[in-house]
């Protein structure tokens, strides 16, 4: 948790800067607190028997815990205030209970549109099995 | 619509072509079982541990740009998540209710694809969501692929545009969402 309380201005920012990386203990309660905090019942994020007859070792992580998990990594560098106006993501390796993911990225550009800060922040997080998940996020961010 | 009582000499690829535009709900868009909430927030930001005081902390929230608490943006997707019937979900291989009408995709599930895995998610927010506010989500397919060959087995990738509104039509935010139906086993 960043406790982070002021929020970047554009000025603040540069192409090239690099997140704080973000890594996350992806405990079996973190994969179901996720999938229910989202009200993703599918068994396959809670229950290992089914994820085993699914053919996989273990509970996975679910996309929309993905999503979160992506947009807080911008968020808790860049501030509060910094509005999410576009996330896309691609799913590679699953994040598997018992593993560790480690996000990681940087500023790919940055930009003022109509009175706002537009910084665009290309990520990844990867872990033993390689790379989970790749995107772009989009932040508005003040003039500062 | 049921794809099977007039598709006989239909090839499956057809049949899934015929999709392409389709509502995914029959019944129209799905309408959140509940407003935007303090709760259903507080619990999505403990899960992801995400301290930002915009979700939770009011006196922040009334001092900064968005004038009061907001939804996390990527919650927009969860307020219309089913409301889920825990008997029997196991056996629906995580369907939140039972019903008749599964939608377009059943035509893979009675093909064999009863794997579902999601690839992608893309979104585009247009601003979040106030507390009070209720969400509707539109959802029509945009595309199906040819069989793909992939690492955990033969399938399809399906993708679908959702539009998110609240009560008086705003948009609030779009989303492309893409899976995999697949055969379990089936990876070479």
């Amino acid at each position: 948790m960043s406790g982070r309380r002021t929020t970047l201005t554009i000025a603040d920012v540069s192409v090239g800067d690099e997140l704080p990386p973000l890594v996350i203990d992806m405990t079996a309660t973190v994969v179901v607190a996720g999938a229910i905090a989202t009200r993703d019942f599918m068994p396959v994020h809670h229950d290992r028997s089914y994820a085993n007859a699914q053919g996989s070792p273990e509970i996975f992580m679910n996309i929309l815990s993905d999503t979160a998990y992506c947009s807080r990594f911008v968020t808790d560098w860049a501030g509060p205030e910094a509005m999410v106006r576009k996330l896309a993501i691609r799913l590679g390796a699953p994040a598997f209970a018992g593993s560790v993911l480690t996000y990681t990225g940087s500023v790919t550009a940055t930009a003022v549109v109509d009175g706002e800060g537009i910084v665009e922040v290309a990520l990844q997080a990867n872990n033993d099995l390689g790379e989970h998940v790749s995107g772009t996020v989009v932040i508005g961010l003040p003039i500062g | 619509m049921s794809a099977s009582s007039f598709v006989s000499d239909m090839t499956f690829q057809d049949r899934l072509d015929v999709l392409v535009g389709t509502d995914m709900r029959s019944g129209g868009p799905t309408v959140a079982p509940d407003p935007v909430n303090q709760p259903m927030i507080r619990h999505w930001a403990a899960a992801f541990e995400d301290d930002n005081p915009v979700y939770t902390d009011v006196e922040f929230a009334a001092a900064s740009r968005f004038g009061g608490i907001v939804a996390p943006p990527l919650m927009l997707q969860t307020w219309t998540m089913g409301t889920p019937m825990i008997t029997g979900i196991r056996e629906r291989g995580g369907a939140p209710q039972p019903s008749n009408d599964r939608g377009p995709l059943t035509v893979f599930d009675e093909a064999g694809f009863i794997g579902t895995l999601a690839s992608n998610s893309e979104f585009e927010i247009n601003r979040y969501l106030r507390i009070g506010e209720v969400v509707s989500a539109a959802t029509v397919i945009e595309s199906i692929s040819p069989e793909k060959t992939t690492r955990i087995g033969r399938g399809h990738f399906v993708t679908w545009i959702t539009t998110y509104s609240v009560e008086d039509g705003e948009v609030v935010g779009t989303q492309r969402f893409r899976i995999l139906k697949f055969i379990p086993g089936s990876a070479a």
